[in-house]
């Protein structure tokens, strides 16, 4: 059975369809990569499963649970976690006080407002957990904002992380990277798919190649090609669709 | 793990903010046995008003400096603990502590009610929202003939204390607002540090993401609006017991508008923001009131040059001159 | 319930509809272009009024007394702009509430150094002091005709403005996309002091006609701001033509909540009780219309952003 099922996905913007009855699968420890081209949909895919865009159709199963009716925070609870194309982390505090932020929602309620958070060791044990697995142990006292790119994507991914997510949803991880930031986030993504299945958004062709076990092309809200990497290598539409935009090797 | 960056919150000065809140406690404790011998009744009661200020103060910094919800309608949570505090005692009531928790409790409500509606919206929507609310409770207030309607209503009789003394007692009502103003305060500071205060400031920073971090971003917001709002409410209570009078015009808009400006004034989400704010605007309104019946373009004044030379209020000025 | 009583109602109700127009207008604009709250606008209208009142008075000139009050009151406004509100246009809302409420503080008590504590009394022009009769049985203010007729060709100028000329094409460029605008090399700038300028007129202009008819004293700018705000939330914050579909909304919902409502109720519920909710009611009236609105269309009637 599969870990993750979306069928039959709609959203409409207007008269736009932005999302066209699409439907994806991801298998327990699978990584399932989302390709296409820009305005192909990818965002507002990525916002629908993970419940920050209402979805007008479809559904949403993770684990034998429905997802559809969720709230985006309850769907984090049940164990869909993910980042942001556009780098979100809380730029005014320290690295160290994002990721206690992270922790703090999944283990215990954060209504409690008597005791000093800063009296929890458990948090913190959790905390510096997340900064050993994205290898940010050097710069907890740091302030966030002002890290270098590379390093706040790998902030942005450790506080999904902190979900202890089944799927972890990355919204094109290696967006305005250099090549040798992409390929330390690349080593993290292989490490990480022990933990989580996880469901890749990424333009970068390289980066897709080496790490998805199956790959599914988005056009025009539409899956136009869903399969292992030599079948999308090869597929005859998928390279029209790409041909002069980006290159398929 | 190391304790610095916990420490490091409050800059430099961790011994003089460990000592000063209990001088000032002790200070302000012996407020009403000095004033007394001194002749300076009319001050201890001036003080006593700027306490009960504070706690309302507190209350909306702690929604609009920690949550960032900017709600331009915190009055009319003043004003329904005023008027609880009035239904009561028309209807017989004669205990403070009776009224005063009746009027946490349904101001409380009501601002769960409003919050409800209100968090809905964002930034100016909400501001605008929470405006249109405070002006209906104001209308009903108004059409409130039984007590008083327009022209307000009396409190003649003083509430009872226990142990047969009355909020009439001017020094022990002084002190029992003193303790619970000193009460809310550091409940206030306690849960800005809290895990609540911790998510409250994450949520006025990157709503979004913390909805994707698996918070419940409507509930959060929506506990510290009603407990703001229940706060607001206990300072209007403790407003009736201090007036003896409650009129409709403690939920103007313009009173919406002047306890958010102590609160920026003050410095938002900041620890001493709220008090700072407040006891600096009431004293120098009631110095200003001494020498001149104009006596509001000089706080005037002082706003917008708050705004341009101080953006982070009074509170932020002490920072950085500690840190320098 | 009298027909003609309904259709009086109904006059007035556009009249006050159409003044809010005035005041909304320059609100709506100011804040959808240069995403500004300014609370002082209230004060520009409480100025107006003032000079109007005053300048009638000494001189005997209505139409010359409305005049002086609106070069007047752009003068502030220009010097305002200069001083103060142009520093605001990159701060956050909180800033500019916090300022231009420092602002309103300032007006108050400039008014009552000038002119006094006490509420002054603006007279009605003679020639137009009595009744027209509209219908047999209906005669209605012969200057409230006037103010229907005025606020109705202002909101058609400023339609004209907005939509046919380049002055109004470089505002509405400004309002929906202000980035965009300065990219394409608007003078953003000039545009911004001469929206308002043109709001602070609009304000001096419904200050001033308004006067004869309402209260001129210190305080009323901050009582006409509350309306204002409301109009320029229910129809949408930067849409000229929202804000006059939602000020003649709010004006005849306004009008014909204390007109209407007391009577309806006193028919339905005792009359002590009766009493007591019709002025709230009516009072409340446009508040639950926003709220509505803002439930239904969040942005507003007419969202100028896309």
């Amino acid at each position: 059975m599969s870990l993750f099922v979306a069928q039959d996905l709609v959203k409409r913007f207007g008269g736009l369809v932005a999302t066209d009855r699409v439907s994806l699968s991801v298998e327990p420890g699978e990584v399932h990569a989302l390709i296409g081209p820009n305005g192909a949909g990818k965002s507002t895919l990525v916002n629908l499963i993970s419940g920050l865009l209402p979805a007008d159709g479809g559904s949403i199963v993770l684990d034998g649970v429905e997802l559809t009716a969720m709230s985006a925070h309850d769907r984090v609870r049940h164990g869909l976690s993910r980042c942001f194309q556009i780098t979100s982390v809380f730029r005014g505090d320290s690295v160290r006080d994002n990721l206690l932020l992270a922790v703090q929602a999944h283990s215990g309620s954060s209504f409690r407002c008597f005791r000093r958070r800063s009296t929890e060791a458990g948090l913190r044990e959790r905390a510096l957990e997340l900064a050993h697995k994205v290898g940010l142990e050097d710069m907890l006292d740091r302030v966030a904002g002002t890290l270098p790119h590379g390093v706040q994507r790998k902030l942005d991914v450790a506080l999904a992380l902190a979900a202890r997510p089944k799927l972890l949803l990355l919204d094109e991880p290696m967006a305005g990277m250099g090549p040798e930031d992409s390929q330390q986030m690349v080593e993290l993504i292989a490490r990480l798919r022990a933990e989580a299945a996880i469901l890749l958004i990424e333009h970068d062709m390289d980066a897709v190649f080496q790490l998805a076990d199956r790959i599914s092309v988005l056009d025009y809200g539409k899956v136009l090609a869903s399969g292992d990497t030599a079948y999308i290598r090869e597929h005859p539409e998928v390279q029209a669709v790409y041909l002069g935009t980006e290159e398929l090797r | 793990m190391s304790d610095e960056l916990h420490s490091a919150a409050i800059p430099s000065s961790g011994g003089v903010a460990r000592w000063l809140p209990w001088a000032l406690l002790v200070a302000l404790a012996l407020l009403p046995v000095v004033g007394a011998q001194l002749g300076l009744d009319y001050y201890v009661g001036f003080v006593r008003r700027m306490l009960i200020v504070m706690i309302a103060a507190t209350s909306l910094n702690f929604i609009l400096g920690y949550g960032g919800m900017a709600a331009l309608g915190h009055a009319g949570f003043i004003g329904v603990g005023a008027y609880t505090v009035v239904a009561l005692v028309d209807a017989g009531v004669s205990s403070a502590w009776t009224a005063w928790g009746a009027a946490v409790l349904v101001s409380g409500a009501f601002a769960a009610l409003i919050g409800a509606v209100s968090l809905r919206t964002r930034g100016v929507y909400f501001l605008m929202i929470t405006l249109a609310f405070a002006q209906m409770l104001y209308y009903l207030a108004v059409s409130l003939s039984a007590y008083g309607g327009d022209d307000g209503y009396g409190l003649y009789s003083p509430l009872e204390l226990g142990a047969g003394r009355t909020t009439g007692d001017a020094a022990l009502f002084f002190w029992v607002v003193l303790a619970i103003a000193a009460l809310v305060f550091s409940f206030a500071s306690r849960a800005a540090v809290s895990r609540f205060g911790h998510a409250l400031t994450g949520i006025r920073d990157n709503e979004t993401r913390m909805e994707a971090l698996g918070y419940p971003v409507y509930r959060l917001k929506l506990a510290a609006f009603t407990g703001a709002g229940a706060l607001a409410g206990l300072a209007g209570a403790l407003l009736a017991s201090h007036n003896n009078f409650v009129s409709p015009s403690t939920m103007h808009w313009t009173e919406s508008a002047t306890l958010l400006v102590m609160v920026v004034l003050g410095g938002l989400g900041r620890r001493w923001g709220a008090v700072l704010g407040v006891a600096v605007w009431l004293v120098l309104s009631e110095v200003l009131k001494l020498y001149t019946e104009y006596w509001h373009w000089p706080l005037g004044l002082m706003l917008i040059a708050v705004v341009f030379a101080a953006p982070r209020g009074l509170a932020g000025l002490f920072d950085d001159r500690s840190s320098a | 319930m009298d027909p003609i009583f309904v259709f009086e109602q109904l006059l007035n109700g556009l009249g006050f509809g159409l003044m809010l127009f005035l005041l909304a207008a320059g609100l709506t604009l100011v804040f959808g272009i240069m995403d500004t709250m300014n609370l002082a606008h209230g004060s520009l209208y409480m100025a107006g009024a003032y000079v109007a009142a005053r300048v009638h008075e000494a001189s005997g000139s209505f139409v010359g007394a409305v005049l002086v009050a609106v070069a007047a009151t752009v003068l502030v406004a220009f010097v305002l702009e200069l001083l103060i509100v142009k520093r605001l246009y990159a701060r956050d809302h909180l800033a500019q509430v916090i300022a231009t409420f420092g602002v309103i503080l300032i007006a108050d008590d400039a008014v009552k150094a000038i002119w006094g504590p006490s509420p002054v009394m603006a007279t009605t022009p003679a020639a137009l002091a009595g009744p027209v009769q509209l219908l047999p049985e209906l005669p209605y203010p012969a200057y409230r005709l006037v103010l229907l007729a005025v606020g109705l060709l202002v909101a058609v100028g400023l339609y004209v403005l907005v939509n046919h000329t380049r002055v109004g094409m470089l505002v509405r460029a400004g309002a929906s996309n202000r980035k965009m605008a300065e990219f394409m090399g608007v003078r953003v700038g000039r545009v911004f002091s001469f929206v308002f300028a043109l709001g602070a007129a609009l304000a001096a202009l419904a200050g001033a006609l308004m006067g004869p008819i309402s209260a001129v004293q210190i305080g009323m700018g901050e009582a006409i701001l509350i309306p204002a705000l409301v109009v320029i939330v229910i129809g949408g914050i930067g849409s000229v033509r929202g804000a006059f579909v939602a000020a003649l909304l709010v004006g005849l919902v306004d009008t014909a909540g204390r007109a209407f409502l007391p009577p309806l109720l006193r028919s339905v519920l005792p009359p002590a009780l009766a009493a007591d909710l019709g002025p709230a009611f009516a009072g409340i009236a446009m508040y639950v219309l926003m709220a509505a609105v803002l439930i239904l269309k969040p942005a507003g009637l007419f969202p100028a952003r896309a």
